[in-house]
């Protein structure tokens, strides 16, 4: 017989059951599949044979697979700062009620609802050394074009700009609304002791939206860790290896080469990487919150 | 009406019925004390209708018989009007191929071909079709990818179904029957075979010197090649090749094979081990980097820039495919157009031995391995050997014909530009038949040579990963 506290709880249990029942089955089993899967030599079409660990000390002595890793931390070190800083400002630029402001919001916000092969398509049109918009243009000038997408210095700085551009809006949408949530009165106050623009900033803003700012560069680390699609449909990878992040690397040995139990290895040191990232941030945040406190 | 329509039209009266009458006991009785009216009777006949006219949509369509076909080629039917003569590019891939399967349903009104359209490679889609349990009856791979499927029983021999359908495994070209043939098995019907070429503007040519007549002079020997692609670049100021550098990978790749083949290096010793840090690839991999490193060739441009440079004029020579020759042929008969009369092509020229030769791959129908009746058998044999009756057609595309008998037909030698590259059918090589995942090895061979040509590795260290990173790939093949 249930008491009635463990009735009503039950109650709120049954809720939240559907949503859990898909979190559990769409979410939660394929992850510890996936684990599973990586103790396996295995291909798309089953012929399994378990080999223990052997698939992650094969990745951690794959020059390969670690030129993959740290492209993708250099560039989430492009790409996340840009992230936090660029849309910051356009929303502070933005936070305002008049027409010109509304407009801009819709051109800023515009790019972020393309996909990701139409970017791409831009981009390549944008960046292509021989007839690209940057070859035309600087060659109008005198000088020779710049192999945007074939040195490997400058694949991943072409990524990063890609990437920024298509992704800002949703930032400084998050950002909007954190300004719009920041009692006026502060910053009447604040403009009754001539204040200046900088202080407020300082001050009363960035205080204030602060745990905004550590949503966006949470999130954004975890989807910047992801990047695919620019580099699967620009450059496949190279030039040299230069561009090629985890997930393209985990989609050609998953998808081309179907060494499925090696790409669910990568997958679950790419899954680690986010998760100790995030977990890192979210810990530092909390702590310097607790010290203002 | 036929027989199968009025079969499915009782069907789905009697289904209405059934479906009504599950409403009706479904209704919430009009006591509940939040009852709402109840519904009206009419309402829930027409669900019931509906319902049952889905389910009639879904059931078997009587004595048709249906099979899947899964193909790549692109969709054009906004092109291709059914039953209609091509609005424009009627030589094109996806033109050709629409108007084939558009006639054999034409021709066989008992059969139901379900054609599946999956973007090139199509290989993605495939595999998951696989893994899920339905994959498609017929559809069409590379050649080179017979052996992966092949390895694992997905795919079951062809020779039952063209024996049933009175074609010989003989009448196939040999470059056709090297890409299908397993264990003296055929596990595919060729369809046609593939390979780059030297697409020439003979305009060009002829303003560098290098025209004899009406035929382009080219190069016997790596040190030939560069006298005439310096003298080319001298007398026009352009490059002397036309190449697809950057996001391209099978190029470079196909590249090396075809000049390994011409010095009969033998660089698969078994199926599971490449070799290529020897002096025969090195030989190609230094001559392709001296071209870069000389600026005879384009740089900075990928396939569709390289594609459509090679069409404005921009160099000699493009290393290009056979698909390309009906959009050159166009080019070259439009006046104002800058290749108008300037275009001729020819296969590789033998640049480090005797043996003319080339690296061909290839489009294959193969047949999955699946539960079909018998009557399913039979449409998949009808449909295998329309495809090989209209090898003609298909040969229009640029490809090369997979059938002895098209590929020495007046109708075929007299398209243009065919009996400059016909031999390729008789001379042209594939991998060894047993060597799987082929793409992977040709993406990351191409990876490396990128790297070797462009200067970011050197020619030793690049041909040492190629051969790691692919022997790596075939050691831990289950």
């Amino acid at each position: 017989m249930m008491s009635p506290k463990a009735r009503r709880e039950f109650g709120n249990f049954l809720f939240v059951a559907p949503y859990l029942c898909v979190f559990l089955w769409l979410l939660i089993w394929p992850l510890i599949s996936g684990m599973g899967l990586s103790l396996f030599k295995a291909d798309l079409f089953g012929g399994a044979s378990f080999v223990g660990f052997e698939n992650y000390s094969r990745l951690l002595q794959d020059p390969v697979f670690l030129q993959a890793v740290g492209n993708t931390f250099y560039f989430v070190a492009l790409t996340v700062p840009a992230l936090a800083i660029i849309p910051l400002f356009l929303a502070l630029m933005l936070n305002r009620a008049t027409r010109t402001a509304a407009f801009f919001r819709g051109v800023f916000f515009s790019s972020s609802v393309l996909s990701v092969t139409i970017v791409t398509l831009i981009w390549r049109m944008v960046l292509m050394s021989d007839g690209g918009f940057v070859a035309n243009i600087i060659g109008f000038f005198g000088f020779d074009p710049i192999p945007f997408l074939s040195d490997p210095n400058l694949v991943m700085i072409s990524m990063s700009i890609i990437t920024v551009w298509w992704c800002l809006g949703l930032p400084m949408m998050l950002y909007l609304s954190a300004l719009q949530q920041v009692p006026q009165d502060i910053y009447e106050a604040a403009a009754l002791d001539n204040t200046p623009w900088w202080k407020q900033l300082t001050h009363i803003t960035l205080p204030a939206i602060s745990r905004t700012v550590v949503l966006v560069v949470i999130m954004q680390c975890v989807l910047q860790f992801q990047l695919f699609g620019q580099p699967q449909l620009i450059t496949q990878g190279g030039p040299n290896g230069a561009s090629r992040p985890i997930v393209l690397f985990i989609f050609e040995v998953g998808f081309r080469r179907w060494d499925i139990g090696y790409a669910a290895a990568a997958s679950q040191i790419l899954f680690a990487i986010i998760l100790m990232v995030t977990l890192a941030q979210y810990f530092v945040a909390s702590r310097r919150e607790g010290r203002g406190r | 009406m036929n027989h199968s329509a009025k079969v499915g039209t009782g069907f789905a009266i009697g289904m209405a019925k059934q479906i009504s009458g599950l409403l009706s006991l479904l209704r919430v009785s009009p006591t509940h004390r939040f009852a709402v009216p109840p519904p009206r009777k009419r309402g829930g006949m027409w669900m019931g209708v509906c319902l049952a006219l889905g389910l009639a949509a879904c059931s078997p369509q009587g004595d048709r018989t249906q099979i899947t076909v899964q193909r790549i080629f692109g969709e054009c039917r906004a092109n291709v009007p059914k039953d209609q003569a091509p609005l424009r590019n009627p030589d094109g891939e996806c033109e050709i191929l629409t108007g084939l399967i558009d006639r054999f349903q034409r021709e066989n009104p008992d059969i139901d071909l379900k054609v599946n359209v999956v973007a090139w490679p199509g290989y993605d889609q495939l595999s998951a079709q696989y893994a899920a349990g339905d994959p498609p009856d017929v559809v069409s791979i590379h050649m080179s990818s017979i052996p992966d499927y092949q390895v694992r029983g997905l795919i079951v021999p062809v020779t039952p179904y063209l024996d049933k359908a009175g074609i010989d495994a003989g009448a196939f070209t040999p470059a056709a029957r090297q890409g299908v043939m397993v264990k003296d098995a055929a596990y595919g019907l060729p369809f046609d075979n593939w390979t780059q070429l030297w697409h020439i503007n003979t305009g060009l040519f002829r303003q560098a010197g290098l025209m004899r007549g009406s035929e382009p002079i080219l190069p016997h020997s790596p040190e030939e090649l560069l006298a005439q692609a310096r003298q080319f670049k001298q007398a026009t100021g352009k490059p002397y090749l036309v190449q697809s550098m950057i996001n391209e990978r099978a190029a470079y790749t196909r590249n090396l094979y075809t000049y390994l083949m011409n010095q009969q290096a033998v660089f698969f010793k078994n199926p599971k081990q490449i070799t290529l840090n020897t002096p025969e690839a090195r030989r190609i991999v230094g001559l392709f980097k001296q071209i870069y490193d000389e600026g005879l060739t384009t740089r900075d441009q990928d396939y569709p820039a390289a594609t459509q440079g090679f069409l404005n004029g921009q160099g000699g020579v493009y290393l290009g495919g056979t698909w390309l020759i009906g959009t050159y042929e166009n080019e070259a008969q439009t006046r104002g157009q800058p290749l108008y009369e300037s275009y001729t092509v020819k296969p590789y020229p033998a640049l480090f031995g005797p043996k003319q030769t080339a690296y061909v791959d290839g489009h294959a129908w193969v047949v999955s391995d699946r539960k079909r009746s018998a009557a399913q058998d039979e449409a998949v044999s009808r449909f295998l050997k329309f495809l090989y009756d209209h090898n003609y057609d298909w040969s229009r595309t640029g490809h090369l014909p997979t059938v002895q008998s098209v590929a020495e037909s007046d109708a075929y030698l007299n398209l243009p530009h065919r009996r400059d590259i016909v031999s390729l059918s008789h001379t042209g090589q594939t991998l060894p038949p047993e060597v799987q995942r082929q793409f992977a090895i040709q993406d990351i061979i191409g990876d490396e040579l990128f790297s070797a040509i462009t200067g970011h590795k050197t020619i030793e260290q690049a041909l040492t990963d190629a051969e790691r990173r692919a022997n790596d790939l075939l050691f831990h093949l289950l």
